[in-house]
């Protein structure tokens, strides 16, 4: 049996005028995985965040966390409550304390786990008494993450998590990330442009593309679906394009061809053959030209 | 504990206002013997001009403590310096690029409990800086030799709060419209300037305007308590905070 879904829209958008930053996003993850949501800047990832948390109002479609609908206003109350969320920004208050916004956040859970506070302050090394507003971008980041991970939180939503980190403090949040998922059990919505990352933590990804979910699925499955087929020919490559479903690109250099598929491998290896091709390699595609290939197609 | 973060996003404004008004309210208290003796030095001027009637009644009002009192505290000094100081604390509701609103907005509270939150704590700071400076002259008025009730200070000081309550909800409501904190309390002082001048170019609406109310004119004049004027600011207010909220309630972040 699938997993229950924590997450699920279905024709979600949003409009600003004549502005789509969201045109009809379908979007399940499931509970227990690390979903990486991936995106250009401006591709929609945000406005689906805030939408899922009741900040922005959508449009139209369907949107519910936990099976609530998070378009109104009390379900999004009863979703908050379970979810940690930590914004690119690292948005905290700047005239509070590391004690006091762990105090002021700790009293709208009941399940606030002191337990990890604890653990996470001493590991942080973050003084209860620093002012938020001294500190820096990284220490920012791990506090923010205290503050979500600390509320027993069902689902952590993460925008850029690693934004404005050095790669050092960057490789630690995400181990931090791995290892907190692994004992807590936590699905994570994770949000970014930063292919290596997803690549390195997530086991399902969605990819989306002005406004619409262009990719989406278990990210090893993915990973087998998509193939390079690089096919050599004696003369010069054949110009006609192939007709084997699911090619996403073919380029043409001199005595190769390129082929980007998903899916129907088999079909276009024979076809290359068909056409002429003297020998067929087909390799893996790695995530960052997966999503360059779906990407420069839907332009 | 939204009550807490409140205060602590408003308590430098509370505790300076508050500390503004009582300096104020003690130099009127302090300066009476000064300002009454150069009052009994001073001819009146003859003449039917505005100014004219402006000067011989100020320093007919002098020649009392309750009038002297009246005059540059309730009607002046702490009306002038309560309304600015209730613009400043109605700025700032829930702006969407002030640092802080993505994060409270994440957690588990509705936009309309955390509007009317901040509103009743603004209120009760606004509470704070109007009744106590108002009540302080009752309590020092004997050390320059002077009596002053505590039921008169206690009703100008609710007249005082009812009336830049408004000018709070005001700019309440103009900050959930910008997303700068600059613009919502210069349009409210601009806006209370207007009112200020109408006012006093056309006294007829004097008993529902709101710097009669603030001023407590009537009741310092024997009319009594102006509960029509009271009525009608209060309402005034009401309806201002519940369009605010309605707007941060519809407002996408």
């Amino acid at each position: 049996m699938a997993d229950p879904l924590v997450i699920e829209c279905a024709g979600l958008s949003k409009h600003y005028g004549s502005t789509r930053a969201l045109d009809g996003l379908d979007l399940q993850v499931p509970r227990g995985s690390i979903f990486g949501f991936l995106g250009r800047n401006g591709a929609g990832k945000t406005t689906t965040i805030k939408i899922l948390l009741g900040m922005v109002h959508p449009t139209g479609g369907r949107v519910h966390v936990f099976d609530l609908p998070a378009a109104e206003r009390e379900a999004s109350v009863a979703i908050r409550r379970r979810c940690g969320f930590v914004s690119e920004e690292k948005d905290l208050y700047n005239g509070m304390t590391v004690g006091e916004i762990v105090a002021f956040t700790a009293s709208f859970y009941p399940r606030w786990r002191a337990d990890l506070q604890e653990r996470y302050l001493r590991s942080f090394e973050l003084s209860a008494d620093a002012n938020v507003k001294t500190l820096s971008r990284g220490t920012r980041t791990k506090l923010a993450l205290l503050l979500a991970f600390c509320r027993g939180a069902e689902l952590l939503i993460l925008d850029e998590p690693t934004s404005g980190l050095d790669p050092a403090v960057a490789e630690e949040v995400l181990q931090l990330l791995v290892s907190h998922v692994a004992r807590e059990e936590t699905t994570i919505f994770l949000s970014s442009h930063h292919l290596a990352e997803i690549d390195q933590i997530a086991d399902r990804i969605g990819i989306v593309h002005r406004g619409r979910m262009i990719l989406s699925g278990v990210l090893d499955d993915l990973r087998q679906d998509f193939r390079r087929v690089q096919a050599v020919f004696d003369g010069d490559a054949p110009g006609a394009g192939f007709a084997t479903p699911g090619v996403v690109r073919v380029r043409r250099k001199g005595r190769t061809l390129d082929v980007t598929a998903h899916g129907h491998v088999d079909d276009v290896v024979a076809e290359a053959r068909a056409l002429g091709a003297v020998a067929v390699d087909v390799s893996a595609v790695p995530l960052k030209e997966m999503f360059l290939e779906l990407v420069a197609m839907e332009d | 504990m939204l009550w807490h973060k409140a205060w602590i996003d408003t308590r430098w404004r509370c505790l300076i206002g508050l500390a503004v008004l009582l300096l104020s309210a003690m130099g009127t208290v302090f300066g009476y013997q000064l300002v009454s003796s150069k009052a009994l030095d001073i001819t009146a001027p003859q003449g039917s001009g505005m100014v004219a009637a402006a000067i011989r009644e100020a320093l007919e009002l002098s020649r009392t403590f309750k009038g002297y009192v009246w005059l540059n505290a309730f009607s002046q000094n702490l009306s002038q310096l309560g309304t600015l100081f209730a613009i400043l604390l109605g700025g700032g509701a829930l702006r969407s690029e002030a640092p802080g609103t993505l994060y409270t907005l994440s957690l588990p509270f509705s936009r309309r409990a955390l509007m009317t939150t901040r509103a009743a704590t603004g209120l009760a700071e606004l509470l704070a800086i109007t009744i106590v400076p108002a009540l302080a002259i009752a309590v020092l008025a004997p050390a320059v030799g002077e009596r002053y009730s505590i039921l008169d200070a206690l009703v100008h000081g609710v007249c005082l709060f009812a009336g830049t309550a408004v000018f709070f909800s005001l700019t309440f409501l103009l900050s959930t419209s910008f997303p700068d904190p600059w613009r919502p309390p210069i349009i409210a002082c601009g806006i209370a300037v207007v009112i200020g001048m109408f006012e006093t170019f056309f006294g007829r609406v004097a008993p529902v305007g709101i710097f009669h109310v603030i001023h407590g004119e009537s009741y310092f004049r024997g009319d009594g308590v102006p509960w029509l004027g009271l009525v009608v600011v209060v309402a005034i207010s009401a309806v201002l905070l519940r369009v605010a909220i309605a707007a941060i309630e519809r407002q996408d972040f």
